[in-house]
């Protein structure tokens, strides 16, 4: 819309959205620059996962708008939002346990990358997912399902990332693993938005953090700040 | 699965061993098997294992890609079947423009209406709620060409180029139309195969039933992606019933129970995997060719051969390892409130039910014009039959309803009471045995029980369909089970208190006490230990296990209750059905039936049960109305309730997984006087209707009327502001 360079590529304004008639999220501003990473960290329950959900179109806001580069897209479904290029890897292992390594590679070429590519990408990457190409993706172990679910994020250039707890329930040294590919893909220029409970992974790469408590953002800034913020804000002094 | 495809595997190659040995053996002893025989009974076996196939084939696609198990395949078959003899046969049209306009629109219509429209709000709903919707899909199908195509006229479904033209195999022709099935059928299994493993909206359909959302995600169109699974699945349950057609004639019961070989089938693939599914209807069409042909099992078992089908899915589902089955479903539990019915509510509950009873069959209600009058035999025959299927309705509650065990048997129960009763009183008709009758059956409920208490959801419900069918085609028709069967002989007429209940008016009153006290028995079953413990293993077998309730103990009592509820109404069944046919009269399809009743009067409220006493009462109503003439619409309004009325109730537990009955009874209780609790929670659901959320107290918007008002409330202002028109809308 506005002609200026500083077009933010993800932008959310007076966001108000929930589950039935129970709002989780009461008015939240969001802006994701191009080629920049935002973490968005708080506690449980602060509404962070809630917000994904409305970016990815998978829950519609009660009031506000959602803006991809511009583009109002309020009402768009997910699907045509993930063939547009909004890819979200949720929470909590985004595979499909059912199907092998190979048809969850598959899954991802809506995006208009072909399988070919995709796998050749993925595997690049991450080697261990070739040597399971035909094992049922639910007998992975946690790490090597996460990494599954990173590769659609690695494979289908995405226009805009958006990780949903990424480090969760997986070892210290998986979850180094998993951040070095998302400062490699941050540093290759794409934009992403990070949501986490814990601080200390995402500090490394982000460019700007924000704290969600209650539905709304308190405070954004640099990571460094906020990460010291977030201590107190756990601890219920907000 | 991985074990469960190898088990299957073992048991297909021991199956299929034992087959050869048999005929081997048989061949030996001299009996009349030639190279040339052989060759004929096989290719008849693969011919029919190819049908067979095919509906096992559009089952696997449907489970594999909706989680949903249809137990309308066969039924879609047979709507199709009967459409396709429509067209082709009574219209005339070629029998390729018919087979297109069938398979390649109809077929795929109906899926893509019944994804929308149902099975897309299945998603989220319990186990039990899904398979009752195809159940009542099935019947539902059933009564529509029922209706459409009146029985009185006989029909045939001609063979697709003749039955006369084809391949001279010597001793026999192979039909083209046999062959064309073998082909197609084998094309559309590996064409499937293809599909869902090859391409990626095959893998997008397996995709969604894993994980729906991430699907989307992903960039796949899940709705469009579900709608292609039941369109494909449709097409192939139609193909199959418009091939098997000519073979089985235009019968819908026969047509429809071909439905449980491919169960049987798809059973040996785990339900999932497609080609030991094919597999499986093969053997199945092998086995039961060569068994038809050279193993004679007398008259006394002259249905045996027909067995092989239920059997084996018996043996298979209790063999089958049980794991992964309820992935991702989790029930929703939709019950706020559950209060227990007081014991003299239940007293008067049952009070009102003789009363009515009595005051529909003795024409006490004068309805003025109507003046309905008392019911003659007609009415009360109509009204005895659906009353003792009611009472077997009820031996369902505390088994479905309350402990989540899903039983498709009723009527296996039922007929094994019959059974009993005969043995024991013989023509005597002496009541009294009927108390003998409950015990006797309970361990016979046990029996079941115990396979049952490792299985769960959609495994229980297809042994317990197998059991039922091996039951009325080896049991039930064996001469010493019911020896009246073809002897023209009646059931005795029951005895009791020294009455011989010989006139129908009461008998139907004798019925309609005994559903009394069945009713009651229930309001104070539900109240008991086990009645909380039942309840407690449907809601989670692992939470009741680690609280120290014994899981399998819980389950068998409750199969034993069960049973010997079903087995007393099965007297009573015996009794209406007078010279009983046991195949037909305890078939599966009325299993099927009662069932639906069951679930449409909402299984798991005890009181609810009392609404199955209104079909009878209605059946009886409706017919005496039609004698006194004149009310016609009325009369065919009766019928569709009596006809479609559970069907068309059960489909609407997709949108109210509550059932109607609960929602009537939350409509009807806060009348009683006494019912003050119901009341209370009617009042506080409306209050939170009526207020809206403050908001953010105006900082960002001006205050609506409604929030002034909710504001007043909040801050105990009695006399609320009453709001002038466009008051506070002035800044917006």
């Amino acid at each position: 819309m506005s002609a200026a360079p500083a077009t933010p590529l993800l932008e959310l304004v007076g966001i108000r959205a929930g589950y039935g008639t129970i709002d989780v999220l009461h008015g939240v501003d969001l802006r994701v620059m191009p080629g920049t990473v935002y973490a968005l960290l708080g506690p449980n329950g602060a509404g962070k996962t809630t917000t994904l959900g409305v970016t990815s179109g998978q829950i519609q806001p009660h009031a506000g708008s959602v803006l991809l580069d511009g583009h109002e897209v309020n009402g768009v479904s997910p699907d045509r939002l993930a063939r547009a290029g909004v890819c979200l890897i949720p929470e909590g292992r985004g595979i499909f346990p059912n199907l092998t390594v190979a048809e969850n590679l598959r899954m991802s070429t809506y995006a208009g990358v072909s399988y070919k590519q995709v796998q050749e990408r993925a595997f690049a990457q991450f080697p261990r997912l070739q040597e399971r190409r035909n094992q049922l993706a639910g007998t992975l172990s946690g790490g090597e399902q996460q990494m599954l679910a990173m590769s659609r994020a690695l494979s289908t250039d995405p226009a805009i990332l958006m990780l949903d707890e990424l480090s969760m329930g997986l070892a210290p040294i998986i979850v180094e693993e998993l951040y070095e590919q998302v400062a490699s893909l941050a540093e290759a220029g794409l934009s992403i938005l990070i949501v986490e409970q814990f601080a200390q992974a995402v500090l490394g790469v982000a460019n700007e953090a924000a704290i969600m408590l209650h539905g709304r953002i308190q405070r954004t800034g640099p990571p460094e700040e906020i990460a010291e913020e977030l201590t107190a804000a756990y601890l219920g002094m907000s | 699965m991985i074990l469960g495809v190898r088990l299957s595997v073992a048991i297909a190659a021991a199956l299929g061993t034992l087959a050869v040995v048999i005929i081997a053996v048989l061949t030996w002893k001299g009996a009349p098997v030639t190279s040339q025989t052989f060759l004929v009974t096989t290719y008849i076996g693969l011919f029919l294992g190819a049908l067979w196939a095919m509906y096992a084939t559009g089952l696997v696609v449907v489970y594999t890609t909706t989680g949903v198990f249809n137990f309308a395949q066969g039924a879609i078959g047979v709507f199709a079947a009967f459409l396709y003899w429509e067209l082709h046969v009574n219209r005339g049209w070629h029998s390729i423009l018919a087979l297109f306009v069938v398979v390649g629109l109809f077929a795929p219509a109906l899926g893509v209406v019944l994804d929308i429209v149902i099975m897309r709000r299945l998603r989220t709903a319990s186990l039990v709620v899904q398979l009752m919707v195809t159940v009542a899909i099935m019947v539902l199908l059933l009564s529509v060409v029922g209706d459409i195509w009146e029985a009185d006229t006989p029909r045939r479904v001609p063979y697709l180029f003749g039955i006369n033209n084809g391949i001279d195999l010597g001793p026999s022709q192979l039909p083209w139309h046999r062959l064309i099935v073998f082909v197609v059928a084998i094309a559309i299994a590996v064409s499937m195969r293809l599909l869902l493993r090859r391409t990626r909206i095959g893998t997008a359909m397996r995709a969604v039933v894993d994980n729906r959302e991430l699907a989307a995600l992903n960039g796949a169109r899940p709705n469009v992606v579900s709608s292609t699974s039941w369109a494909l699945g449709s097409m192939m349950g139609a193909l199959g019933g418009i091939l098997i057609a000519p073979e089985l004639g235009l019968d819908p019961a026969t047509l429809n129970n071909v439905v449980i070989i491919a169960f049987a089938a798809a059973a040996f693939g785990a339900l999932r995997n497609l080609p030991m599914a094919v597999v499986g209807a093969m053997l199945i069409g092998l086995l039961r060719a060569h068994t038809g042909a050279w193993l004679d099992f007398g008259s006394d078992f002259r249905f045996a051969h027909l067995s092989i089908a239920p059997l084996l899915l018996l043996f298979v589902v209790i063999a089958l390892p049980q794991a992964r089955l309820e992935v991702g479903r989790l029930a929703h539990h939709l019950r706020r409130h559950e209060r227990y019915t007081k014991w003299w509510e239940g007293l008067i509950g049952c009070g009102v039910v003789i009363l009515l009873a009595a005051a529909f069959s003795g024409g006490w209600l004068d309805f003025g014009v109507w003046d309905p009058g008392s019911w003659g035999s007609r009415e009360l025959n109509s009204a005895n039959e659906a009353m003792a299927l009611a009472l077997i309705g009820l031996s369902l509650v505390p088994l479905i309803g309350w402990a989540g065990q899903i039983n498709f048997a009723p009527l296996a129960f039922a007929g094994f009471g019959a059974f009993v009763y005969l043995k024991l009183a013989g023509d005597t008709g002496n009541g009294y045995w009927i108390l003998v009758v409950g015990l006797l059956c309970a361990p016979l409920g046990a029996l079941v029980a115990l396979p049952a208490a490792r299985l769960r959801g959609l495994y229980l419900a297809l042994m317990t369909m197998a059991f039922a069918q091996a039951m009325s085609l080896i049991f039930f028709p064996h001469p010493w089970v019911m020896p009246i069967i073809g002897t023209g002989r009646q059931f005795p007429h029951i005895e009791l208190f020294g009455v011989t209940f010989d006139d129908r008016r009461g008998f139907f009153l004798l019925m309609v006490s005994i559903f009394a006290i069945f009713v009651y028995a229930l309001v104070l079953l539900r109240r008991s230990r086990y009645g909380r413990r039942w309840m407690a293993i449907n809601d989670s077998q692992a939470a009741a296990a680690t609280l120290g309730v014994p899981v399998v103990w819980t389950k068998v009592v409750v199969y034993a209750v069960s049973a010997s509820m079903a087995g007393i109404a099965g007297v009573f069944w015996a009794t209406v059905s007078g010279n009983v046919d046991s195949v037909q009269g305890f078939d599966l399809l009325i299993g099927f039936n009662v069932v639906l009743l069951v679930a449409a009067a909402g299984v798991s409220i005890p009181m609810a049960g009392i609404f199955l006493i209104f079909i009878p009462l209605f059946k009886g109503f409706g017919l005496r109305l039609e004698d006194a003439g004149n009310v016609d619409y009325l009369v065919t309004l009766l019928d569709i309730m009596t006809t479609y009325g559970p069907g068309l109730m059960v489909l609407g537990m997709v949108f109210n997984p509550r059932g109607a009955i609960f929602e009537m009874g939350r409509g009807f209780s806060p009348i009683l006087p006494w019912r003050g609790d119901a009341r209370a929670e009617i009042a506080a659901e409306n209050a939170q209707k009526r207020e809206p959320e403050i908001g953010e107290l105006g900082l960002e918007r001006p205050f609506t009327p409604e929030e002034v008002i909710a504001i007043d409330r909040r801050l105990e202002i009695l006399d609320e502001v009453v709001p002038k028109e466009g008051y506070g809308t002035a800044r917006s």
